[in-house]
């Protein structure tokens, strides 16, 4: 296990006049579940890909406990993957496939028989899969496969870091959250490095201590999954995250409305954000506090998405001079009613990047469960 | 089932055009050869039932049996040789990029001139007196010489047989290779496999259908060998290469005896089916047989113990 830096890491592919990685740094803990997040496109295929030693970095180094990686190869970094589609020895049975990695480096690290065998029967009982050892990997699911091919990627003590592409994507929806908690279980339990590289938010905010939100070849932001969602350092990352993503209003900074200054909204701001469960609707008669932002609106959709103490909840769509926007909260509006939407909290941007988080008085502290539940 | 099927036999005549076809294309000549194998034909007015007199004739023909023994040896050569060649040569291509195309049209081209012009081609390049073959390995103090030499014969039969066909094996192993993902190759190095465990463990389970085809293709064409060596050795010297098909195109055709000739087609035929079939059950009976039967097994148990 291995703490890891990325020190102004940067790739382009040979004759590209972009770079398809802009020079980043980041640093992933010893034992740290990491993930990735990003759009297809984003660049964390080829990071994934620097990563594991396929490609060689164009500006700036790979640091595996301060050694400089970078012109190493994946084995010489003693690093492990786990691929989108379970990647198995279909000769051998399980038990041989969970032992290759072992048995391949036993010259290296001098494991005897019988340290394999214990640490199959540890691995095998971690995954549960006990039952599968004696059998071929055609004879066995998908999800099987994928344990398998986890555990395989688990079986050396001594690995550098695990590494996960997108491990869920050929496991079918039912098994995956089932598939998911075992990795989180073992991640936990054998406190090995992990990056886990994906783009479904999900996966990335259920499975991380931290997340890096990657678009344009770009990590935009590197924080905990709270964190993330509740105080997006970049546009993108309020929109991208979040189900539906954030609310955008813009401010017309050549004569700002005054209720924004009021409201608390940095001087600076071009734009503010909020989660669609910041917000409120209210009648439009009723006086809400005055240092909030808000704005008549009209509804124009209701989505239902289940009931809390017997009544409707889900998201409430409405047109309003601030544009469309989301709410989520209780549904007890129809189609074409005028309401009041108040926004009780919000994040200030300005070009895109993030200013200040600002919290009107009333509502904190509802928000942390709901990161994650869609 | 609750389903009712209308019970109709007009059904079979839709089977009629296929039997007849089959019939005059492969029942009728090899039913024909049958019946002449157990009848001693003199001419066409004068035929005897001989039973399976010429059946046991021909399996106590020493000539027979000497021509059996070198069409083995002959085909476990060429097998031995070409299979491990034409996966070496399939793994030594380019994967993907313009070369690839060159070099598999290059591998091709032995497959695509005719067998006799192969047997004409190797008979002059061998040639003691005007071959660049013959007359360089004489010229290297070795005296080649294959219309003497019975070993220099066999060498050149062989070499050119490698030469002829193992680009065969080496396209259906191409195919094979190219069937593993990247990601295999990737997961072995990360694992630590070295060069010999990524071939047993990573190329050779994606390359076993393509190999079973490969080894019967080569198995039966080498055991039916007649052209090359007709055109190059004639079977000597002596009968130092007289092969199966050979010696019965000399029975059939030079000598006319057709009951002999007929016993001899329905062995020949018999031991080529023989051979493919053992093959081929012993190869699918390691591999998917064993384990369906365990799977049941332990589908059974894990039922058990649920």
């Amino acid at each position: 296990m291995a703490n890891i830096v990325l020190d102004q890491l940067g790739f382009a592919y040979p004759g590209a006049s972009e770079q398809t990685l802009l020079p980043l740094s980041v640093e992933i803990k010893d034992g740290e579940a990491f993930a990735l997040l990003g759009a297809s496109g984003a660049g964390k295929t080829t990071l994934l890909n620097l990563l594991s030693g396929l490609l060689v970095p164009t500006t700036g180094r790979i640091l595996f406990d301060g050694v400089d990686v970078s012109a190493q190869s994946g084995s010489e970094r003693n690093l492990a993957q786990v691929f989108q589609f379970p990647v198995l020895y279909e000769s051998l049975t399980i038990a041989d496939n969970l032992a290759f990695p072992l048995r391949a480096r036993k010259a290296v690290n001098g494991f005897s028989a019988a340290d394999i065998a214990s640490r199959v029967t540890k691995i095998a009982g971690e995954l549960e899969i006990e039952n599968l050892l004696k059998r071929k990997p055609k004879t066995l699911s998908l999800f099987q496969k994928q344990l398998v091919a986890i555990g395989r990627a688990l079986m050396r003590p001594d690995v550098s870091v695990v590494l996960l592409d997108e491990p869920l994507t050929a496991v079918e929806p039912r098994t995956k959250w089932q598939l998911r908690q075992s990795l989180k279980r073992l991640q936990e339990e054998l406190g090995v490095t992990m990056i886990y590289v994906t783009h479904d938010q999900t996966e990335a905010l259920t499975f991380a201590d931290r997340v890096a939100v990657m678009a344009d070849g770009k990590i935009l932001q590197t924080a905990s999954p709270q964190e993330v969602y509740e105080h997006p350092a970049h546009e993108f990352v309020g929109f991208f995250i979040g189900s539906p993503g954030m609310n955008f209003v813009a401010i017309d900074t050549a004569a700002p409305d005054p209720m924004y200054a009021a409201s608390g909204v940095d001087k600076s701001a071009q734009r503010i954000g909020f989660r669609p469960e910041w917000a409120r609707l209210e009648s439009p008669s009723m006086n809400g506090p005055s240092s909030a932002v808000h704005w008549p609106a009209r509804v124009t959709h209701c989505q239902i998405l289940g009931t809390q103490d017997g009544l409707p909840v889900g998201i409430t769509t409405l047109a309003s001079e601030a544009g469309e926007l989301k709410v989520r909260g209780a549904i007890n509006m129809g189609v074409g009613d005028d309401i009041k939407v108040t926004v009780d909290r919000f994040v200030s941007f300005s070009d895109e990047q993030y200013i200040a988080t600002h919290y009107a008085q009333s509502s904190t502290g509802q928000l942390a469960n709901s990161v994650g539940d869609e | 089932m609750a389903i009712n099927k209308p019970y109709n036999n007009r059904a079979w005549l839709g089977v009629l055009p296929v039997l007849l076809i089959v019939s005059f294309s492969a029942v009728i000549p090899l039913m024909t050869v049958v019946n002449y194998s157990v009848q001693d034909i003199l001419d066409f007015n004068s035929r005897f039932y001989v039973g399976l007199d010429w059946y046991r004739e021909t399996l106590q023909d020493p000539r027979f049996i000497d021509a059996f023994g070198r069409q083995v040896l002959f085909s476990l050569s060429v097998l031995a040789i070409e299979i491990p060649l034409g996966i070496l040569v399939a793994r030594g291509l380019p994967k993907s990029g313009a070369w690839t195309s060159v070099l598999l049209i290059l591998l091709a081209v032995p497959l695509l001139i005719p067998w006799n012009v192969v047997g004409t081609i190797w008979q002059i390049y061998a040639r003691s007196d005007i071959g660049l073959l013959g007359v360089g390995l004489n010229e290297l103090g070795l005296a080649f010489n294959y219309t003497s030499n019975p070993t220099h014969a066999w060498l050149t039969l062989i070499a050119m047989d490698v030469w002829h066909w193992t680009s065969l094996v080496a396209l259906l192993s191409f195919a094979g290779l190219t069937s593993v993902p990247p990601a295999y190759y990737q997961a072995a190095e990360l694992d630590g496999a070295s060069k010999w465990q990524v071939f047993r463990y990573v190329e050779m389970p994606r390359l076993g259908g393509v190999l079973v085809i490969a080894v019967l293709l080569r198995l039966m064409d080498s055991f039916m060998i007649y052209t090359e060596p007709f055109v190059l050795t004639g079977g000597g010297p002596g009968n130092a290469t007289t092969f199966l098909s050979q010696y019965l195109a000399t029975m059939a055709v030079g000598q006319f005896d057709l009951g002999p000739a007929a016993a001899f087609s329905v062995i020949y035929f018999l031991f080529i089916l023989l051979f493919c079939w053992i093959f081929y059950n012993s190869v699918m009976s390691d591999e998917t047989v064993e384990d369906v039967v365990e799977d049941r097994a332990d589908d059974n148990e894990t039922r058990h113990h649920d």
